[in-house]
């Protein structure tokens, strides 16, 4: 069961590539790798705290208002995690300003909320949401790590590419998210298809 | 009624227990984010005036409805400083700090926040087109050349440092008007 659940979030059913929830901050914030990975880091945090907690009440909370109960408790772990960014990281937080508290409208959460938690013990849940988090952490510091590097010749803010490399700029503007994302997609779908036809 | 009563109940209980702990977080970062937002304001005055040992963002006056920042060094005045919002960029606003030396001449300029395309017009961050600003005072043509003037724009994005060019230029006026007081 746990194997399964660390095995669906991260690759099988990662959140990105196979159920491809949560698409508007992964196209709006991965303009370079410090950025995705602050945004599927803090991700994650929501992710897991209201899973933890949402599979400790669920059995409490009447059916008709599950969805605004949820949606509370999310938005209260994104506030103390909104905060928490901007005491500790702030030139972080001022880069992915209005997206951080915009992980309380994103599917992830809410879908993971509904879908998993709900429906599971403490425990479960709580690797649900690390590998799920971690699955779309992955994904957003893939597209982010090639924008980065193909869009501005950096990775981590390190020039990596020859002083003659002539950054293909339309991989840091919003175009080069959706290219980059349909690249990754096909990728993941060609590795996939290799997996299956060795069996 | 009674599932409708539950229903509230439940909520009430949620929506209080969150209040709560979002109450508690507050009152444990507050005191640490008050303290980076004016770290940050205090490093952009380090960065665009000369040597001072005051704090410039207590220490203003009010010219023109705009707040000029003073920076003294024990007490002489070493420069000043004006933060102005120009609503000509490309993609909006953008906030310009600039600091002068106390003869009213450019020291540095440093961009608070701005919008502009990535790749082209945010160039006006980068240092060595801020540093063409030295030495500007409110007698020069500040001005892309594109305008006639001698600030070389990049190419496609003239409005970004246009609105720069602008930007500095109201400052200096500003700060003009608290020397020759």
């Amino acid at each position: 069961m746990v194997k399964n659940i660390i095995k669906d979030g991260l690759y099988s059913n990662n959140a990105i590539f196979k159920q491809m929830l949560g698409l508007c901050p992964t196209l709006a914030v991965t303009t370079s790798a410090v950025n995705a990975l602050g945004m599927g880091l803090a991700t994650t945090a929501v992710l897991t705290g209201s899973n933890l907690v949402i599979s400790l009440i669920a059995r409490y909370i009447p059916k008709n208002v599950r969805i605004p109960a949820y949606i509370v408790i999310i938005a209260c772990f994104v506030t103390i995690i909104d905060q928490m960014m901007k005491a500790n990281f702030y030139s972080l937080h001022k880069v992915l300003g209005i997206f951080i508290p915009l992980i309380v409208v994103n599917c992830i959460v809410l879908g993971r909320a509904e879908a998993f938690a709900s429906k599971n013990t403490p425990l479960y849940s709580l690797i649900d949401g690390l590998s799920v988090g971690i699955g779309f952490t992955i994904a957003l510091f893939i597209l982010g790590s090639f924008r980065e590097i193909i869009g501005a010749g950096t990775f981590f803010n390190i020039s990596v590419m020859l002083s003659s490399y002539n950054p293909l700029l339309i991989a840091v503007m919003p175009p080069g998210a959706f290219l980059f994302l349909g690249f990754l997609f096909a990728g993941k779908q060609f590795i996939d298809s290799r997996i299956k036809g060795e069996k | 009624m009674n599932s409708f009563f539950k229903s509230v109940f439940t909520i009430t209980i949620i929506t209080v227990s969150a209040g709560i702990m979002l109450a508690l977080s507050y009152s444990f970062t507050k005191d640490k984010i008050a303290y980076q937002e004016r770290q940050e304001i205090l490093n952009a005055f380090k960065s665009i005036l000369p040597y001072h040992n005051n704090e410039p963002d207590k220490d203003y006056e009010i010219i023109n409805n705009q707040k000029v920042f003073v920076a003294k060094d024990n007490g002489t005045i070493t420069g000043y400083a004006v933060n102005i919002i120009n609503t000509q960029g490309y993609g909006g606003a953008i906030s310009i700090l600039t600091g002068t030396d106390s003869k009213g001449a450019v020291y540095g300029i440093a961009i608070i926040y701005h919008s502009e395309t990535p790749g082209l017009g945010d160039k006006i961050t980068n240092k060595s087109f801020l540093d063409l600003f030295q030495g500007f005072t409110v007698n020069d043509k500040i001005a892309v050349k594109k305008d006639g003037g001698t600030i070389e724009q990049f190419s496609g994005a003239t409005i970004s440092p246009r609105a720069v060019a602008a930007g500095v230029k109201d400052s200096l006026t500003v700060i003009n008007g608290m020397i020759g007081k």
